[in-house]
């Protein structure tokens, strides 16, 4: 099950600061949707299959297909029954086995998150997602109203409760991760790797 | 479905104002109409309905992107699109019976047009020495006489080998395999006359030939810039991904020397908003430069950029990718604080006012791209000019990350794929090293001849055999009269090719003609139906396989004429297997993966949906220059300038034409209807010139060669180009390029900012098409 508790049982990190003392871009604020799930696997195992992203529709409920044209930018589909929406999103920052945020790319409907990844006492891996998701059109007029707010941000929570608990399943069940990417993100952009990530051993004359 | 004209068509100018938007239903209709012309109703409906569909035909008229498999429309062309795939699927046959009717001396004098409606080649033919026509030859004897030729040179450099942007992988690295085992490196291409700058500077500078942008860059952009481009005639698929930008909230900056219509407003045809509505607003902000004036006004932003971070420090540049990424900062900024406004406004003909709003835009704007096209590259400084792009996204850390880069829009559909290939005359041992692994010979590592130098070389008979894979190499080059005479010189000239053009009639002593399929024909080999590959501008290699019956039974595919020539030519000399490769390009796929990075299990991963997407190094962090990191750089400033009573003309593409090919006379976003011989000027100039509507002028462009270069009998319009510039098409004014203006660096020809001055013509009758 995913508990709030079980944040607090794992090491403290506080949101907002890297393990290296630097500010994040933005600190999600405490009206944001946050869930956490304690799987039972190592965290690098939960950190390696969280950035197979292409895996997601195997567990989760509602996404359907994702498509990575490269490592800062996922672009996925969701869907429920026949309807589909596809939307892109930016990978602003990721650590290895501690951190990710994104932010979506489409102005609208907007939404950023980050996920932390903390070892528990128990050797197993504390998942804490937080997201703020911002509607459009009509929704947007709607959610302008308290109560509308907080029926957005419940049903958000159902969902993102859901699914951390579709991949705490998949990932036990696995008991190893698929693959891995283990570089990391600053700003939206790959920090240069050494050596250098075979991905880019591509043609390198000038073109035409 | 209408026959060829039997004589040129008799057409007069007429001049509306030009169109405020682009595409919208009569681009639909254009289409079909010239579709309908060409071919029947069933094969224009199965080649659109397959154009740029997964699995389907890949359009030949550009090198724009396709959406995610899913996501792509049932209709993904444009008119252009759909006027090019079936002008190749024409109905129309040449015969021997027209070479017959028609002699050499004859087709010279005819227009680009009348030669390309003739219709398909349907058999090989042969121009032998003092004939004066062309007869047919069979397949062995024609291979035999050019593997005769060949092998009858003194030497292998002797030999030039060109290529097209239609060619597909497999024929592209077929024919640099063969050049390089038969012992030369002379592999010019049409790159060398596009994007050569690009190139050169991106290579430099960010360690990498190729764009780094995505459609889905282009998507999510805050602002883009289109500077030195025509998206509406050139590249119309474009203007699909910048109407999703803007309706993401994205905002454009248009620079250019004419307000062309793609660049105003776009009506999506496949939306109803764009047959009914008043469709999208394409540039936001709209910047008049001077041809050439680009330089200038990067120069000038970067130096605003600075300024505006003296005044809020830490708020304008990104310190931490400038930091981490780059070097060369301090001596470009101490550089770019050196730029002078008066040079800034007298090379952009832009006011610093104007500057200044666009730098608002900018610093409005967390991810910017900047795309270019030829506007830029073909000018003396293009690769400066490049460079200096990459400064300005360099300085807010425009590179690497989502919805930000730079983006050189290419032309022809795998202009890009086949360089990657290794068509290019100065690959690096790294490539020449794999293939010697691979195929066990010794390639030679001196470097070739280009585009430019191959010309000389001919001119200078220095070159005696010229086979071109694809395209219309004579009206593709500068100096059009230079070039025919070299052409000329060559003992032998060969061309594969789907149409005739008039490089078939300016040729050497003996001429073949190769006929060839075409991307919408299937090609059916030993080991059954094959498919080829092709790259797009944005690095996206992905199948292409035709639909239609072939044009006739005796055409050859490109693969199968090189294979053949090769077998000829080398007769057992390299142990390379040119047979399987005929029967399973599959085979070739597999050689590939093994000598090209980024292409390994090219055959597996290039049947998925939507192909394979090369990896840009810049998007993964790294940047294979020489230090390692990203480098900024100082560039000479430069105000291109006419003498007094001269004009800098650019030469451009009508609406109605592809590549060196017009389809009609018209140009109907620029107002121009039923003739090409037309000097588009500002009505300021042209008063100052003493020049009105209606004159008839010689276009004469100054060189320091002091040869006298002339475009005769043009017609004059008053027309909203920059002040001081000129406009006139191509291939018509390519005269008026010297062979050794070209670009720094590059060595690419200069088509843009020649400067002309415009004669009052002698011939007052009305100007003939050709």
């Amino acid at each position: 099950m995913a508990h709030e508790d079980d944040a607090r049982q794992a090491v403290p990190n506080m949101p907002g600061t890297r393990t290296d003392g630097v500010a994040r871009r933005r600190p999600l604020r405490e009206q944001h949707v946050e869930e956490t799930v304690r799987v039972a696997v190592p965290v690098r195992t939960a950190y390696n299959q969280w950035t197979q992203f292409k895996t997601f529709p195997r567990f989760s409920a509602v996404v359907r297909g994702v498509e990575q044209p490269r490592p800062t930018v996922t672009v996925w589909t969701i869907g429920y029954g026949p309807l589909r929406h596809r939307f892109a999103a930016e990978i602003v920052e990721q650590d290895p086995d501690a951190y990710l945020a994104w932010r979506g790319l489409e102005q609208y409907p907007s939404h950023q998150g980050e996920v932390e990844f903390r070892p528990t006492e128990s050797g197993g891996t504390a998942i804490t997602v937080r997201m703020l998701l911002e509607p459009q059109g009509g929704a947007r007029i709607l959610a302008a109203s308290s109560r509308a707010a907080r029926l957005t941000a419940r049903l958000t929570a159902r969902l993102v409760r859901g699914e951390l608990m579709h991949f705490k399943r998949f990932i036990e069940g696995l008991g190893q991760e698929s693959g891995a990417w283990r570089g990391t993100i600053r700003n939206g952009r790959v920090q240069y790797e050494h050596p250098e990530p075979p991905r880019s051993r591509v043609a390198r004359w000038p073109v035409g | 479905m209408h026959n060829p004209p039997g004589e040129e068509p008799e057409t007069t100018l007429s001049v509306t104002p030009p169109k405020k938007w682009a595409a919208g239903l009569p681009a639909v209709v254009h289409a079909l109409e010239y579709s309908l012309e060409q071919t029947s109703p069933r094969k224009t409906g199965v080649d659109l309905l397959a154009m740029n569909q997964v699995g389907g035909i890949d359009c030949p008229g550009c090198a724009w992107a396709d959406p995610a498999p899913g996501r792509r429309h049932r209709n993904e062309y444009c008119e252009n699109g759909a006027k090019h795939i079936n002008d190749e699927a024409t109905t129309r046959r040449i015969t021997a019976d027209f070479f017959r009717e028609h002699s050499v001396a004859d087709l010279a004098a005819r227009s680009d047009m009348w030669l390309n409606q003739q219709g398909r080649l349907t058999e090989p033919m042969i121009k032998r020495p003092g004939s004066e026509h062309y007869e047919p030859i069979g397949w062995n004897d024609a291979l035999g006489v050019l593997a005769q030729e060949l092998t009858a040179l003194a030497s292998p450099d002797e030999a030039v080998f060109y290529t097209s942007g239609r060619a597909s992988n497999e024929a592209a690295f077929v024919l640099q395999l063969f050049a390089r085992a038969f012992g030369t490196n002379n592999l010019p291409d049409c790159s060398n006359m596009c994007h050569e700058s690009s190139g050169f500077a991106l290579s430099e500078t960010l360690g990498t030939g190729k764009g780094t942008v995505s459609l889905d860059d282009l998507h999510h952009a805050d602002l883009i810039f289109l500077v030195g481009q025509n998206p509406g005639s050139n590249h119309p698929r474009q203007l699909s991904a910048l109407e999703e930008a803007k309706r993401n909230g994205g905002r454009i900056v248009a620079v250019n020397p004419l307000p062309e219509a793609g660049l105003r407003r776009f009506k999506n045809p496949q939306k109803p908003r764009g047959i009914a509505g008043r469709g999208t607003q394409i540039a936001d902000r709209f910047l008049h430069i001077k041809p050439g004036g680009d330089l200038a006004l990067f120069q000038g932003l970067n130096r605003l950029l600075l300024e505006a971070e003296d005044a809020r420090p830490g708020t304008v540049l990104d310190h931490d990718f400038i930091n981490a990424h780059t070097s060369g900062f301090e001596d470009f900024a101490r550089h770019a604080r050196t730029v002078e406004w008066d040079d800034v406004r007298a090379a952009t003909g832009l006011t610093l006012e104007e500057i200044e709003k666009v730098r608002d835009e900018v610093l409005e704007s967390e991810r910017v791209i900047v795309c270019w096209a030829m506007g830029i590259t073909q000018h003396k400084h293009g690769v400066p000019t490049v460079r200096e792009i990459v400064n300005f996204l360099m300085l807010r850390g425009n590179l690497g990350r989502a919805g930000t880069g730079a983006c050189p829009v290419r032309g022809h559909s795998n202009v890009q794929g086949d360089r990657t290939m290794g068509i290019w005359e100065q690959m690096p041992d790294s490539f020449l090293d794999a293939l010697q692994q691979e195929f066990g010979f010794d390639p030679p590592r001196r470097h070739g001849l280009d585009s430019v130098n191959s010309i000389k070389a001919m001119r200078e008979g220095r070159v005696k055999v010229f086979l071109a894979l694809a395209g219309n190499f004579v009206r593709a080059a500068p100096d059009s009269e230079v070039t025919e005479q070299a052409m000329r010189s060559c003992r032998l000239t060969a061309h594969i090719s789907t149409k005739l053009n008039r490089s078939h009639t300016v040729c050497g002593e003996t001429a073949l003609i190769l006929p060839t399929l075409g991307r919408t024909e299937r090609d059916r080999q030993a080991d059954g139906e094959q498919f080829v590959t092709v790259e797009n501008s944005m690095s996206e290699v992905h199948t292409s396989q035709g639909r239609l019956e072939p044009a006739s039974p005796l055409l050859l595919s490109e693969v199968a004429i090189l294979c053949r020539l090769a077998r000829r030519t080398l007769d057992g000399k390299a142990d390379i297997a040119w047979d399987t490769f005929e029967g399973d390009y599959g085979t070739i796929r597999d050689h590939i993966s093994r000598v090209v990075p980024g292409f390994h299990d090219f055959n597996a991963r290039v049947a998925r949906p939507g192909g394979i997407r090369l990896p840009n190094p810049v998007n993964e962090g790294v940047f294979n220059t020489k230090a390692g990191k990203a480098l900024f750089t100082c560039n000479e400033r430069v105000v291109p300038r006419a003498p007094e009573g001269h004009l800098l003309l650019q030469t451009l593409r009508s609406h109605d034409q592809w590549n060196t090919v017009p389809y009609t006379n018209n140009d109907r976003y620029r107002g121009i209807h039923g003739s090409r011989h037309v000097v588009l000027v500002n009505p300021a100039d042209l008063t100052e010139l003493g020049l009105a509507r209606g004159d008839r002028v010689d276009l004469v462009s100054v060189w320091a060669d002091g040869t006298e270069r002339r475009a005769a009998n043009f017609e004059v319009v008053p027309y909203p180009a920059a002040k001081g510039s000129a406009a006139a098409y191509y291939p018509e004014t390519n005269v008026l390029v010297p062979l050794d203006s070209v670009a720094d660096i590059s060595n690419q020809p200069t088509s843009k900012g020649i400067v002309v001055r415009l004669e009052p013509s002698p011939d007052r009758a009305r100007p003939t098409p050709s």
